[in-house]
Formats: C-alpha cells, structure tokens, sequence
C-alpha cells in the first residue's frame, strides 16, 4: 500500500513539474471558457431551445475529454520505459498491479484537478438564477466516469511502447472506436443491436446524465472497462519481461 | 544468502545464459566476470528479479524470486548498468520517493535517506534537480537508491563505468565498506577491480561460467602462461661499438630456446629483446643469466611476470593461446596497489 502511494506521489507531482501539463491546463481552461461563454450567448437568445445550461455543457465536453485521455496518460510507463527506469522499478518490492495502479490513480486525480475550476462556471448560473445542483453532480460524475474509461485506455497504450507519442496514438485509435460505437445505433438494424450500440453510446451517455438521468448499465460498462484496460496494461507490463 | 539453479534464458532461438549455477554466501564479495555481451547484465537482470528465467530457479535468502518476489525484492539492493533516474526529480525528493517504494514507514524512511546520502557523499546535492547531475553523481544517487532499504544483498551491474578516475577509487572504497557487512554480488569487464574488491570470481563467456575461484587460485591454474622478458645490449647491427661480444638476433632466439623449459621464444620490438614463455614449473632465469655470462651478452634486463589474471581471463574467453592474443600491457596491474589507470582502456579486456 505504501509503495502504491509513493508511486501516486511521485506521478501526481511528475504532472506538476512537465510542462505539458500546464499547456493542457491552459488550453483546457481557454477552450472550456470560451465554449461555455459561448453556449450561455447562445441560450440567452429568444427562441433558443430551453434545458439547464450545465446539461448542454457536458454534453459539449466529449472532444475535449478525448484529446484529455491521449494526452495525460501517454507518458506514465511509456517514459520508463523509454529510459530504462523500468528496471529499478520492477526491481523494487512492487507489483506490476500496484505501479499501474499509483500512476492511473495519479492520472486520475490531475484529470480531475483540471475540472475543478469549471465548478465556477455553475457558480455563475448559481448568481444570476435557478441552478439544479443534482443534475451537475451527475454531469461531473459523468466527466469522471468517462474520463477515468479514457485515462485506462491511455495508460493500457503507454505499457506498450517506448514511445509517447505512439502510444497517444494508438490511445487515440482505441478512443475515436469506443466513440464511434455508439453512433452506431443510428445504423443499426434490429432492436437488440440498436440497444447495445445504444448502451455503449458515450456522447448520448454524457448527455443523459447531464440531464439528471444516472443509468446504472451505463456504469457498470464504464467502470468494468476501465478496469480491464488496467488488467491489460499489468498484462503487457508482465508480459515485457518475457520478450 | 542467493542461490542460483541451473539459470537459462532464452531470447528466441537465442541463448544468453545457459545453465548457470552459483552461491554467494553471506559476506562474500562475488565478482562476475565477461567479456562484453558474455551474459553478465542477463544474469544479474535474473538475480533481481527484472527478468524472469526460462529455466532454473533463484533463492534470495531463502525465498524464491518468483514465487514471492515482493518479499525477496525487498532483500536486495540493484545498481543497474543503466542507472535510469527520474530526472524531474530533486535528489532528496527520489530518495525519499524510493524508501516509500521500498515501503518504508516515515521515520525510518527519513533516517534511511539521511544515512544512504551521507554514505554516498551526496548530501551537498541533495536539494540538487537529478537531471543536472553528472554522470558520477547520478552513479551515487543510484548506489544511494540501492542501499536505502539497508538490504542484505547488494547487486551492482558494472558500478564504475564512465566515471573520472577518482570517482572510481571513492566508489570502489565504498564497495568494499558495503561488502563487509552484506552480499555483495558485483559485474564488471575491469579486472583490476575484480582483483581488487572481490573473494570470488566467476568468469562468464557466451552464458556458461567457464572459471570459478578466488582471483589468487585463478591465478595459479594459469602458471603455464608465465612470461619471461629478457633484454640483451650490443646486439649486431645495432650497438655493436659498445658490446664485448656481438651476436645475432637469430643466434640468441636459438640459444634461448634450448634451454630447459622455455616453451616459445618471441622476438621483441627493439633488436635484443624477447619474450619468453615458460612451461608451469620451470624458472629459467638463472639458466639464462649463465647462458648470458657463458657467451659474453650484455644482459639489460630479465624479468618474469606471473600470469594475471587477465591473462586467464583472456585464454578462457579466447580459443587464442595467450601469446597471440591482444598485446598484453608489460606492466600488469598489481592487485595489491589502488591503481586509478583501471578506467583506461588498455586494462580492458578486448572483447
């Protein structure tokens, strides 16, 4: 357990020494701000469709969370790969499990850190009329949700290769697929398969929950695939040593 | 303390270690010796768990590698050959990152980085980001990392390479102060080091141990390879105003050559110079200090160096006899001096 928090740590403050870190934060904040100013123009229009402004929000948030979960993963094990570090690593008394584990956690936890200032976006709506604060705790549980899917399947690329750069690719490959998976619904003949695709639908998904709607299916798919990309990357991270 | 069976690793079709099998016992310094690419990294990779075996099994104290490997990773300490740091990092702040991987509590873990920077003379550097470090500090900040759970036994993947001449006698100092109260389990392809540090040596060549003892015991089962240098002045042609008696290059390798136990003789660089090759239990040199005074040569110099133990290391790692091989340094490294020259390239051995 200590090793684990040591590694959470270390990775967690590894985000806060990288540059890249604060050119995501900024352009994370930049892009949120000037899509919300926008939407909340947008609204206040007469004839604009009516609904809570935080719903349309989230709804709106499903690029961002994709370019979020390349990027914030893509170095965790790749770069210790990459500069042999790996090896004092696996040599110490810790389990692939329990590194995979400190580093997603970590991933996890500054992902998170990002959204929080977007709490004074509501803060807004809260001062200049009615806000449903229960609908935008299922919105950013959906943030979370979705991004901790996003972030295992970035943290399953970077066990794979040495080199950040490919993993953010393949990391991006796999998430356009989960994405699109759920637009297949519209294609799809046949109720069964309009259901399934439906329950995979990760944008629909966002902007039911952004509505208040909390399904539990929907959670039990994210939460159950984000652990088997965890699965998967303690796999390939065994599995190195074989190779 | 670490008991190795039978160790076998396959990369492919490729085989990089074949049926190793070695003890250290508590205490004991063991030096693992080879050429370049000779299977010592993967050996060592094995011992400590990075790389799993595809045959043969590793005991730490008792525990095996790969059935507990947490509890018996806790027992050693690994100085890669690649010391790879998180170079974000300040000195302080990865030590204290690696005493929480080692699952140190807080109080303990304080007192383990202060001693472990203390030890490696890293405490000016400890507010000091790893990335600015030199390659000799970082080399400390690994050996740091390796000491820090105070482990049983200490593994050391080739720990002096690419550092200046004083930091090698620190280190190699502070080896030796290590090994007096651990395990110690070190790699390296400088053999004055091995001479220099080690109780026991096991010498590696294409996966296979090929030689195991103590540096002395290596040296003896090499006497066949004794060689005697011998220097004649006034020879023809080159200061024959000077000499008493003159002879031929050709006449001396002959008279040199018949006398008892002398295996080969080899002309040297200069006229009048040779290399002689002595069998295990002759001792010539008075035979040729009265073939000397019996023809009237100037004798300059005559001396027998004992054979080092590079030159077992190179007969066991080459299918060439000694003589033909690399040009063996005149002055061999004598194993009782703290000599800094071990970093030069001339006391490598050709691989």
């Amino acid at each position: 357990m200590r090793a684990v928090l040591a590694t959470y740590l270390r990775e967690l403050r590894a985000y806060f020494l990288s540059p890249l870190a604060y050119v995501v934060a900024f352009f994370f904040l930049v892009i949120n701000g000037v899509l919300f100013g926008m939407m909340i123009t947008q609204l206040a229009q007469p004839g604009a469709p009516s609904g809570p402004p935080m719903g349309y929000f989230f709804g709106s948030t499903w690029l961002i969370l994709i370019v979020l979960g390349t990027i914030l993963p893509m170095r965790l094990l790749s770069e210790e790969l990459r500069s042999g570090s790996i090896e004092v690593l696996m040599t110490a008394p810790i389990t692939e499990g329990q590194v995979v584990a400190g580093k997603y956690l970590a991933a996890l936890s500054f992902f998170a850190l990002l959204w929080l200032p977007t709490l004074g976006y509501a803060g807004i709506l809260a001062h200049y009329g009615e806000v449903q604060w229960g609908p935008i705790a299922a919105g950013y549980l959906s943030v979370l949700l979705v991004g901790a899917l996003f972030l295992s399947v970035g943290t399953f690329a970077s066990a794979m290769t040495k080199s950040q750069l490919i993993a953010a690719v393949i990391t991006f490959a796999i998430l356009i697929v989960l994405f699109l998976v759920g637009l297949l619904e519209q294609l799809a003949s046949g109720e069964v398969w309009k259901n399934v695709f439906g329950y995979l639908d990760i944008s629909a998904a966002m902007d039911e929950l952004g509505k208040g709607v909390l399904d539990t299916r929907r959670l039990v798919y994210y939460i159950s695939t984000s652990w088997f990309f965890l699965f998967l990357t303690s796999r390939a991270l065994e599995d190195r040593k074989w190779r | 303390m670490i008991e190795a069976q039978n160790l076998s690793r396959r990369y492919g079709d490729f085989t990089a270690v074949d049926d190793v099998s070695f003890a250290v016992g508590e205490g004991e310094i063991l030096g693992l010796l080879g050429p370049n690419g000779a299977g010592k990294t993967t050996t060592i990779r094995m011992i400590t768990g990075f790389l799993p075996p595809t045959g043969g099994r590793v005991t730490i104290g008792g525990t095996d590698l790969f059935e507990a490997p947490v509890k018996a990773r806790r027992q050693i300490g690994y100085l890669p050959e690649n010391v790879a740091l998180y170079s974000e990092m300040r000195v302080g702040e990865y030590l204290a990152y690696r005493a929480g991987l080692e699952g140190l509590k807080r109080a303990e873990a304080k007192r383990a980085c202060e001693s472990a920077q203390e030890r490696c003379l890293l405490s000016d550097v400890r507010n000091q980001v790893i990335g600015t470090l030199s390659k000799g500090y970082r080399q400390r900040v690994g050996l740091a990392t390796a000491i820090l759970h105070d482990p049983e036994v200490l593994v050391l993947d080739e720990p002096t390479v690419g550092l200046d001449p004083k930091q090698i006698i620190a280190i190699r100092e502070l080896i030796r102060d290590l090994g007096r109260e651990r395990t110690l389990i070190l790699s390296t392809h400088i053999l004055s080091e091995v001479e220099l540090l080690c109780n026991r040596v096991l010498i590696i060549d294409k996966g296979r141990i090929v030689a195991e003892g103590t540096p002395e015991s290596l040296r003896q089962s090499s006497r066949g390879a004794s060689e005697i240098r011998v220097a004649f002045a006034g020879v023809a042609g080159v200061d024959a105003a000077a000499a008493e008696s003159v002879a031929s290059v050709a006449e001396m390798s002959a008279a040199l050559g018949a006398l008892a136990g002398i295996t080969a003789v080899t002309p040297g660089a200069e006229a009048g110079e040779f290399r002689l090759a002595a069998s295990a239990e002759a001792d010539p040199r008075a035979e040729i200090f009265r073939l000397a005074v019996a023809k009237g040569w100037t004798l300059v110099e005559l001396a027998q160096s004992k054979a080092s133990l590079e030159d077992v290391f190179v007969r066991l790692t080459t299918n060439r006899p000694v003589e033909a091989a690399e040009p063996i340094e005149d002055d061999h490294p004598d194993p009782a001096n703290d000599r800094d020259e071990a970093a030069e390239p001339s006391e490598e051995v050709p691989s």
